[in-house]
């Protein structure tokens, strides 16, 4: 499946899901349209849309044809580093409310310095500290932004 | 004389020291964001959103507009002496600006650049100045049928000129209209779309999902690969240009002057179109068109002076009408109602005071500009030698606590998390997420006044071409949607529809 194919999959699965949930509001009429109206006619236009992009995007040929192959050949290894970063950034959200802005962030970046951006062990211990301590006090002091406390403070 | 008493009162408010500091802040650190490849001017501003909490409306939308129009100054730099745009407006600026650069002319080039961005910068205030109480006065005439026309306008441009394709870009500018129907209905009081989540009630925030789908996207794309950079040294005497080289520039500037202004005033990507279009007039116009692209100054003071031209007039119909054409204005309107100030056609007459403060700070924010921008220019150059492995966890924090600051939710950093993704997947599937972005911020106002429109006629679609004004928009949003149907359909496609697709 070609990049034009997978969007318009995209686009039909959401306008589909769209029209499902629209025809469950009140639609109204002319003289009184009700909150479903718009989303339904917006769902409808949007699976047409996926729809045509389904079937117009077809598989290039030759050169484009190869170049794309390649491009999806490599994905697995290119999405290494985001889905790490996925991963950490969704630890972070999960724990902070509970841990606390300053021992989170600082477990945050060092994991950032040390599993992705591969510094040494104690260089990221220090460049974590050093980032967290000062944005928690730009943000937190400096700037009067509500940080969570967590159980540490 | 009233613009001039306006603008007189403007000068006291801006010139305050306070005020001057604020701009003085917005633009380093616009120039800084224009500077770093992969944060650009959206970002810029909504990192700095909390920062404007404790301050008064006029003081929070100088500095975030400083950080606006500082953006496209220092998008140029990068362009000039690396070859890499620092925002997407100045990828035309690569071409003949780092050819220059390689025959030792960068600091020339450098010098017409931030020189035609002032020339740019400060006649398009003048229009802004002149315009938008204008505009603003013609709008208050509008009743919902108007406005729902001028709203088709905007939706239908947002369409055309999201990325050079039609049929790619409306799918996306219906995907964010439809994901702003999330919420309560404010006419009914009806929940959509919301699945029992409390969080949704109130609708999906802008704030959290301009920063994933831009800011944490863009981090995703960039650590997929490495960059490796190499940077020229300018020397402060190099930064001076020849006769000849200021003699061939002048035309340029003025052309790209007017060239920004017009296409700013236009939704979507109005910087790339603008400063590609300027290129293409010169390279026309110019004596020696072959030269173009081996370094000739005017492929250089042309597309700078239209970005920077376009950044100004983009500010009229956000600040006039209440419609932004761009995702940061779009941004700078959240910030000015988090202040409880809300843009529109009663703002000036409501707020005189922050419209005539922001026009005459951006008059002092271009001469900040020029000044930081020539003799620190190797100040910000060095910016770039922080290593990206530093720079992207710092950006992403940044990004982390810039949205949790705004409402303290938890929520709003899934929100973020999940349109991160979002904007990562579609930038893989080459479609572009600024229209998608700017549909949910216009979506809102066109439902109200479609339905309010239809309830005052009840139930007659004649209302929308009722009045002569009407009539006109809704007559020309139908053209511009044949044309662009035309378009999408057409094989060959024009240079510019290129150009708009590789500035992304």
């Amino acid at each position: 499946m070609n990049k034009n194919r997978a969007a318009g999959l995209l686009f039909l699965i959401v306008g589909i899901y769209g029209s499902v949930l629209s025809l469950q509001l009140p639609l109204g009429n002319w003289r009184e349209p009700g909150p479903g109206m718009l989303p339904l006619g917006l769902s409808i236009l949007l699976s047409v849309s996926g729809l045509l992009w389904l079937i117009i995007g077809k598989e290039k040929k030759g050169e484009k044809r190869k170049e794309e192959k390649a491009a999806w050949h490599g994905v697995t290894q290119k999405l290494t580093t985001p889905l790490k970063i996925l991963g950490v950034t969704l630890a972070f959200i999960l724990v902070i409310e509970r841990l606390g802005y300053l021992l989170t962030s600082s477990l945050y970046l060092f994991l950032l310095f040390f599993w992705i951006s591969r510094y040494r062990w104690w260089l990221a211990i220090g460049l974590s500290l050093l980032i967290s301590v000062g944005s928690w006090y730009f943000f937190g002091r400096i700037l009067s932004v509500r940080l969570p406390q967590g159980f540490l403070l | 004389m009233d613009v001039l008493n306006n603008l007189l009162s403007g000068f006291q408010t801006a010139l305050s020291f306070k005020n001057v500091y604020l701009c003085f802040i917005g633009c380093v650190w616009g120039t800084m964001v224009g500077v770093l490849p992969g944060v650009g001017p959206l970002a810029g501003i909504t990192l700095l959103i909390p920062v404007t909490f404790g301050l008064d409306p006029t003081g929070a939308i100088i500095m975030l507009a400083g950080i606006y129009y500082g953006a496209m100054y220092g998008g140029s730099t990068t362009s000039i002496l690396m070859n890499i745009p620092g925002e997407s407006a100045s990828v035309v600026t690569c071409i003949d600006g780092y050819q220059l650069t390689l025959k030792g002319r960068g600091g020339a080039a450098l010098f017409i650049s931030a020189w035609g961005s002032w020339v740019g910068g400060t006649l398009s205030v003048i229009g802004l100045m002149l315009l938008t109480p204008f505009l603003a006065n013609f709008a208050t005439k509008f009743g919902p049928p108007e406005m729902f026309a001028i709203l088709l306008i905007a939706f239908i441009l947002l369409g055309s000129l999201g990325s050079g394709s039609f049929f790619k870009t409306m799918p996306m500018v219906l995907l964010g209209f439809l994901i702003s129907t999330v919420g309560m209905d404010p006419l009914t009081g009806t929940l959509r779309f919301t699945h029992g989540i409390k969080e949704l009630y109130d609708g999906i925030d802008f704030i959290p999902v301009a920063m994933g789908a831009f800011g944490i996207a863009e981090i995703l794309i960039t650590t997929e690969e490495s960059l490796v950079r190499i940077i020229h040294k300018v020397k402060f005497r190099e930064l001076l240009p020849t006769r000849e080289e200021l003699r061939a520039s002048w035309a340029p500037i003025f052309r790209g002057s007017g060239i920004g202004f017009i296409i700013g005033l236009l939704p979507g990507s109005a910087h790339v179109l603008a400063s590609f279009i300027s290129y293409i007039s010169e390279k026309r116009l110019g004596k020696r068109s072959e030269e173009f692209g081996t370094g000739r100054i005017e492929g250089v003071a042309g597309p700078e002076t239209a970005n920077n031209a376009a950044s100004g007039s983009a500010m009229i119909p956000f600040l006039g009408l209440g419609i932004p054409t761009g995702p940061a204005p779009a941004v700078m309107m959240i910030a000015l109602m988090i202040h409880g100030v809300r843009p529109g056609p009663l703002f000036i007459s409501e707020q005189p005071h922050i419209f005539w403060g922001l026009v005459a700070s951006m008059y002092i924010g271009n001469v900040i500009l020029v000044i930081l921008n020539l003799p620190l220019v190797s100040l910000f150059i060095s910016l770039l030698r922080i290593p990206f492995r530093i720079l992207f966890p710092l950006i992403l924090l940044i990004c982390l606590v810039g949205t949790y600051s705004v409402n303290a939710s938890l929520f709003e950093l899934f929100v973020l998390l999940g349109f991160g993704v979002f904007g990562y997947v579609f930038r893989k599937l080459e479609f572009d997420i600024a229209p998608f972005i700017l549909a949910m911020i216009i979506g809102p106002m066109i439902e109200m006044a479609f339905r309010q429109s239809l309830m005052r006629s009840g139930g007659s679609f004649s209302i929308f071409w009722g009045s002569p004004i009407s009539l006109v928009l809704i007559l020309f949003s139908c053209l511009l949607f044949l044309w662009n149907i035309y378009r999408g359909l057409r094989p060959h496609k024009a240079s510019w529809e290129k150009a708009l697709e590789e500035g992304k």
